[in-house]
C-alpha cells in the first residue's frame, strides 16, 4: 500500500471536492486523493455538492456530468454567478461514451474535463495544474493587498493617508445622507511642531507625530479614522457624533496630549498641545467635502488665533430636529419636577 | 441476448488492479460497494420498469455503467450501457430484457469471483 513512489505529496491537506453519484468512482477517487495529500468532502448528488462548493476554503472540485439533482455544468454556471472571492478549480468527469458538449461544459465555468474511468497518472497532472492557478491568485491577491496598503497609508504615521480619510469622508457623507445618522470632523494641529523639530531635529518631529498618531488610535472606537491631512495636520473622522459627542471627543483628546509623556530617542520633550478646529454634519446647511473641510479650518484658524490648545467648533445651522430634541428633554424635565 | 452474455468476460481483474494501484484488498472493498450499488440499482431499475420512468431507467444505466467501467467489468459495464440506452430511447421491451441480462452478467461475476478465491 503505501509504495514510496506513489506517496507524492502536494500540500499539506488541500480540500478538495468529490461530487460523483457512483459510490464505486467516488470511494476510488478519494483514496488517490487522500494518498495525494489531499483532504476529501464528497458528495453523492448536485444539491450537496452545492453547499460544499460555497466553502471559502473549497478551491478545487471534481464534478460528475451527469448528478441527481444538479448537474455538473450547472453547478459550474451557478458558482461562476455566485461571485466567490477566491477562485475555485472546476474540472468535469464524463463517461468516455455519452454524447456530451466540451464547450458547454466550458462555456458553462468549468476550467477543465477528464473522461471516466479516469486516469489517474492524468488526474493527478491535472491537479497540478489546478494548484498552479490557484497559487497565481493567491499570489496576486496577496500583491494587490500589499499595494492597497501602500496606496492608502501614511507611510511614517501609520495613519491614514489624505487620499484614503478623503474617501471615508465621502462614504461617510453619503451614509449620512441616507440614513440621517451625523458624524463630526476634527481638523487637528500640533502647536509647537517647529519647535520640536527645531530642537530635536526632523526625526525627532517625526516620532512624536507618530507617538501622537499612536495616542489618539489607543483612544479612539475601532470604526473613527484618522488620516494625515498634510505635515502636521491630522483629520479624524467620527462617524455617528452629533455636535455635542464631537465637542467630548475633541476635547478629550486634548487632554491626553497635555497629559502625556512624548519621548524622543527615550527623553521627554517638552509638552505637546493640539489646536482643533471641529464640525459636525447636524450642524451644518450644506454637507459635502468642501464646507466640511473649510469650515474645520476655519475652526482650527481661530484656535490658533486665540491661544492654541483648545477646540473651536463651527457650525452654520441648528437643524429643527435637534432643537426640538434638546424641547423634549427640556420639557421632560420639567415635567418630572 | 445469450450469445452477447458470454462474449465478454466478467472482469479483467489485471486492468481493474492496474487502475486501482494493485492492491487486492482494496480491490474487493470496491467490489463490496459495487455490490451494494448494483441491489440498489436493481430495485430502482424494476420500479422504474413498473412505472415506465424512463428517466431513471436512463440515469441508473449511466450510474452502473461508471461503476463497471471503473472496476473493468465488461460485460456488465455494456449491459448498463443497453439499459442507459433503453431509457434514452424510451423502450420498455429493451429495458425488461436488459434488466435480466444484468442479473445474469451479475451472477457470472459472482460465480467468477468464487471460483477464484
Amino acid at each position: 500500500m503505501e509504495k514510496g513512489s506513489t506517496k507524492i505529496s502536494v500540500r499539506q491537506k488541500f480540500p478538495l471536492l468529490v461530487a460523483e453519484d457512483d459510490p464505486v468512482t467516488s470511494r476510488l477517487l478519494e483514496k488517490k486523493l487522500k494518498e495525494w495529500g489531499y483532504s476529501v468532502y464528497k458528495a453523492e448528488n448536485g444539491e450537496k455538492a452545492w453547499e460544499i462548493l460555497r466553502k471559502p476554503g473549497l478551491r478545487i472540485a471534481l464534478l460528475d456530468w451527469m448528478m441527481p439533482g444538479i448537474e455538473g455544468p450547472q453547478l459550474c454556471a451557478r458558482l461562476r454567478q455566485a461571485k466567490k472571492p477566491r477562485y475555485t478549480y472546476l474540472i468535469l468527469l464524463t463517461a468516455k461514451d455519452t454524447s456530451f458538449d466540451i464547450i458547454q461544459g466550458l462555456e458553462a465555468g468549468a476550467d477543465d474535463y477528464m473522461t471516466k474511468p479516469v486516469n489517474f497518472l492524468e488526474l493527478k497532472a491535472r491537479l497540478q495544474t489546478a494548484q498552479r492557478i490557484i497559487g497565481l491568485e493567491d499570489r496576486w491577491l496577496q500583491v494587490q493587498k500589499k499595494l492597497t496598503r501602500l496606496a492608502t497609508t501614511d507611510p511614517l504615521t501609520h495613519a491614514w493617508n489624505r487620499r484614503a480619510i478623503m474617501r471615508f469622508i465621502l462614504e461617510e457623507i453619503n451614509r449620512c445622507q441616507r440614513d440621517g445618522r451625523p458624524f463630526g470632523l476634527l481638523m487637528i494641529d500640533l502647536d509647537n511642531f517647529k519647535q520640536i523639530n527645531d530642537a530635536y531635529g526632523h526625526q525627532g518631529g517625526d516620532q512624536v507625530l507618530r507617538q501622537v498618531v499612536r495616542l489618539f488610535k489607543n483612544n479612539l472606537r475601532t470604526y473613527d479614522r484618522i488620516g494625515r491631512y498634510g505635515g502636521d495636520e491630522l483629520i479624524i473622522l467620527l462617524p455617528s457624533c452629533n455636535v455635542y459627542q464631537t465637542g467630548t471627543v475633541a476635547s478629550h483628546l486634548l487632554e491626553l496630549a497635555r497629559k502625556n509623556n512624548f519621548n524622543v530617542r527615550g527623553r521627554t520633550t517638552t509638552p505637546v498641545t493640539l489646536s482643533i478646529g471641529a464640525v459636525a454634519s447636524d450642524t451644518l446647511s450644506q454637507v459635502n467635502l468642501d464646507s466640511l473641510i473649510m469650515t474645520a479650518d476655519r475652526a482650527l484658524y481661530l484656535a490658533k488665533k486665540l491661544g492654541r490648545d483648545r477646540v473651536i467648533i463651527f457650525g452654520d445651522s441648528v437643524k429643527p430636529e435637534i432643537r426640538e430634541k434638546q424641547n423634549v428633554r427640556k420639557n421632560k424635565f420639567s415635567s418630572a419636577d | 441476448m445469450s450469445e452477447k452474455t458470454n462474449s465478454l468476460p466478467p472482469i479483467n481483474k489485471q486492468e481493474a488492479l492496474e487502475r486501482i494501484g494493485g492492491e487486492e484488498e482494496f480491490l474487493k472493498e470496491l467490489l463490496d460497494i459495487y455490490r451494494t450499488e448494483f441491489e440498489k440499482r436493481c430495485q430502482e431499475l424494476e420500479k422504474a420498469i413498473d412505472e415506465k420512468n424512463y428517466q431513471v431507467i436512463q440515469e441508473s444505466g449511466h450510474s452502473l455503467k461508471g461503476a463497471s467501467a471503473n472496476l473493468s467489468l465488461p460485460a456488465l459495464r455494456e449491459a448498463a450501457y443497453e439499459m442507459e440506452t433503453a431509457g434514452k430511447s424510451q423502450d420498455l421491451e429493451a429495458a425488461k430484457k436488459t434488466l435480466k441480462r444484468l442479473k445474469l452478467e451479475f451472477e457470472r461475476l459472482e460465480d467468477f469471483l468464487n471460483q477464484s478465491k
